[in-house]
């Protein structure tokens, strides 16, 4: 856990003890990606999905990850129900929000669990260039440091007054051209950003035809198992009445 | 080993550059290169890497030559199997989620077997004393800490020259002392070491040092301050009473307590992470903090108003030119200030240029300007005044700081720049446990036992020079 200038906690992203911390991340990927698919279920199976994702979370100790997940989207979620339920009806508005539910929940699985050296590797095995995969999972990494950067933007130009705190919504309307002063910046930075690591990379050698790459991912038994277990249970769900 | 014949570049987006050079870089040599802001110091560190012409569009001339091959004719990889470079910036060269994995990166890209790979690893961890940290993500770590790894990442790769770019301008005194410590190891290695930096000083005790300077352009004088519209001249005073700052674990102020009159210029010195730049952020209102500050004066106490220069420019501009940028949301703009802040700060010439395109120092100065148009009340806060500028332009900017003071306004700087430090009126040393000295620059710096509380090595140089025989 890092703890930014402004005080501020960054989140917690690896669950080290998770069990399925050690798990082969093309086996997490899988059932991630399965999982996503049972979106298409009607709403009686998909909460039965639900209920069954949620014990199997928590078993792997990932829930209290998976619910911050979906509290995030909570006004996305209020305003969907609402609106659904008005416009349709109530069935069609559980429907809506179970499905975005799940979606923001499923992937928690494997970036709860999985570091970004995992996640390069997961995608050169799934054949993915290594140019490709080194760039998405050098993006991943750096997530945590444009929260950081567009407080200190935001920081800096309140300072020299070309941003105004405040909580009138009408005034938050027209200080839209507030947004030019901070994106602006952000751009900047974050190019200047890609731009070092850019040079960084190549002046060790990033693009020898050379590389041998010194982890290895290992598909194990347990791994096996968890993947024909969620493929078993989706299977259910899917084919059976 | 490495040697240019004429080599010059123009970026495309602003025509500045290297002017024709040529230099000569020898193995078992520590070559310094300096040179004032814009000499093209960064661009000739490029070329001699093979960046440019690799990475970068623009006009080149002349030649680079790398153990008997021009580096245009070789791809990057092959370069960097002979070559390493350290760049500027600590934080912007980490590329992997932990450190041992920044060291593995350029290891893999040899291509070497895994047992190699391990051996090295286990090698330039002890090496350079990374060992205890090598689970911990790269950004966790201090400055000083990831130079370190940066310079461990490409020396595990076993280059025949190192070529690092202002390397210690980010660094503290203590870190940037042992940052060259493990280069004179290289270069005692028979390694060709090739530094362009500014802070030349800190080289000057290391033996048989080959010195090329670029010469750039001079930046201006500051002379006055005339025309500088400022607050009347009236006694207060800056009182900093309990301050506490926490961030969870971590207690950066606790229980602070200072007072800081007008009218003087104040240095805060300590390590990375003791909350100097904390501190300033509590004083402009940035920080949650508990305790109090205020300004007193003989009229009754109100809320500080000071204006706060950040470490780095590039978070506040974004205007489409000086002019522009300098007059944003301030309403009926006082043109006379206005006009006396471009002269002072040598910012004349640039009034139309997009700011994006100046150079650091010049975009550290309109930082300035922009505070300063604002009129701040009680004075300003500058974090890290000095980082990347060359001596001439400290000597301008501490002229001016001086003509601030002057004029009855607070000024107040965190700095790891012991010269510039020693230029102000008062200088408070800050530690884990809160402010360990406060004075006169010249009693605080003669406080040994001070300085090893604070984990600060004077260096050799510094107190030669700035203390005599006191020391």
């Amino acid at each position: 856990m890092r703890v930014s200038q402004s005080g501020r906690t960054r989140q917690v992203v690896l669950v080290n003890e998770s069990p399925l911390r050690r798990a082969d991340p093309r086996a997490k990927l899988f059932i991630s990606l399965v999982a996503s698919f049972v979106v298409m279920l009607p709403l009686e199976r998909l909460a039965i999905f639900i209920v069954v994702y949620a014990l199997f979370l928590t078993w792997a100790r990932l829930l209290p990850q998976a619910a911050r997940q979906i509290w995030r989207i909570k006004w996305i979620l209020l305003i969907l129900f609402v609106l659904d339920w008005w416009l349709i009806d109530l069935d069609h508005a559980l429907l809506i929000c179970s499905r975005l539910i799940l979606l923001s929940g499923v992937f928690t699985l494997f970036f709860s669990t999985t570091t970004t050296r995992e996640l390069s590797l997961t995608l050169e095995y799934l054949r993915l260039p290594y140019r490709y995969a080194f760039s998405l999972s050098l993006a991943f990494q750096s997530l945590g440091l444009l929260d950081d950067e567009w407080r200190a933007i935001r920081e800096a130009q309140y300072s020299r007054g070309a941003v105004r705190e405040t909580n009138s919504l009408r005034r938050m309307l027209s200080q839209l051209n507030d947004l030019i002063s901070l994106t602006v910046p952000a751009i900047v930075l974050t190019t200047k950003r890609a731009w070092s690591i850019t040079e960084a990379a190549y002046a060790r050698g990033f693009d020898s035809p050379h590389r041998r790459p010194y982890y290895a991912l290992s598909f194990s038994w347990i791994d096996g198992y968890l993947a024909l277990g969620a493929s078993l249970v989706i299977g259910c769900l899917l084919f059976l009445n | 080993m490495l040697r240019t014949n004429q080599v010059s570049f123009r970026y495309p987006q602003n025509g500045h550059g290297l002017s024709p050079f040529s230099l000569q870089i020898s193995p078992a040599k520590l070559t310094l290169v300096t040179g004032s802001s814009g000499s093209g110091k960064s661009t000739l560190a490029r070329c001699l890497m093979g960046l440019i012409p690799h990475l970068y569009n623009g006009e080149m001339t002349g030649e680079v030559w790398l153990d008997g091959e021009r580096t245009a004719d070789l791809s990057m990889w092959q370069l960097a199997q002979k070559s390493g470079m350290v760049f500027q910036n600590p934080s912007a060269q980490m590329l992997a989620p932990t450190v041992e994995d920044e060291i593995i990166f350029g290891l893999e890209n040899l291509g070497l077997e895994r047992s190699e790979i391990s051996e090295r690893l286990e090698r330039y961890l002890t090496q350079f004393d990374l060992a205890e940290m090598r689970s911990r993500s790269p950004l966790t770590l201090s400055g000083g800490e990831q130079q370190k790894l940066a310079l461990a990442a490409v020396v595990a790769r076993q280059p025949q020259a190192l070529i690092l770019d202002e390397p210690l301008s980010m660094l503290d005194t203590t870190a940037a002392l042992a940052l060259i410590g493990y280069l004179e190891e290289q270069v005692d290695d028979g390694k060709a070491v090739a530094i362009f930096e500014h802070r030349a000083e800190y080289l000057a005790g290391v033996e048989g040092v080959n010195l090329l300077d670029l010469n750039g352009t001079p930046a201006p004088e500051i002379t006055s301050i005339e025309g500088l519209n400022l607050h009347p001249r009236r006694k207060f005073s800056l009182e900093i009473e309990g301050v506490t700052v926490a961030f969870g674990d971590h207690t950066p102020l606790k229980n602070l307590s200072l007072s800081l009159p007008g009218g003087q210029m104040v240095a805060i010195v300590g390590r990375n992470g003791v909350g100097k730049t904390t501190l300033l952020r509590v004083i402009t209102g940035l920080q949650k903090h508990s305790g109090d500050v205020k300004i007193s004066s003989p009229a009754g106490t109100a809320a500080p108003d000071l204006g706060m220069v950040f470490q780095n420019p590039d978070l506040q501009l974004f205007n489409s030119s000086v002019r522009e940028e300098i007059l944003y949301r301030i309403p009926d703009p006082d043109l006379v200030h206005y006009a006396a802040l471009l002269d002072a700060l040598g910012l004349r010439a640039y009034e139309a240029t997009p700011p994006l395109l100046l150079s650091e120092g010049e975009k550290k100065r309109l930082a300035l300007a922009l505070v300063l148009m604002r009129k701040p009340r009680h004075g300003v806060l500058l974090d890290e005044p000095s980082l990347g500028q060359d001596s001439h332009h400290k000597a301008i900017l501490v002229g001016l700081l001086r003509l601030l003071a002057d004029a009855g306004q607070l000024v107040v700087i965190t700095t790891h720049d012991l010269p510039l430090a020693s230029q102000a009126d008062r200088l408070i040393l800050l530690g884990g446990e809160g402010v360990i000295a406060d004075g006169e620059p010249a009693e605080v710096f003669t406080d040994a036992h001070a300085w090893g509380k604070a984990g600060i090595k004077l260096p050799g140089w510094f107190t030669d020079q700035h203390l005599g025989a006191d020391v």
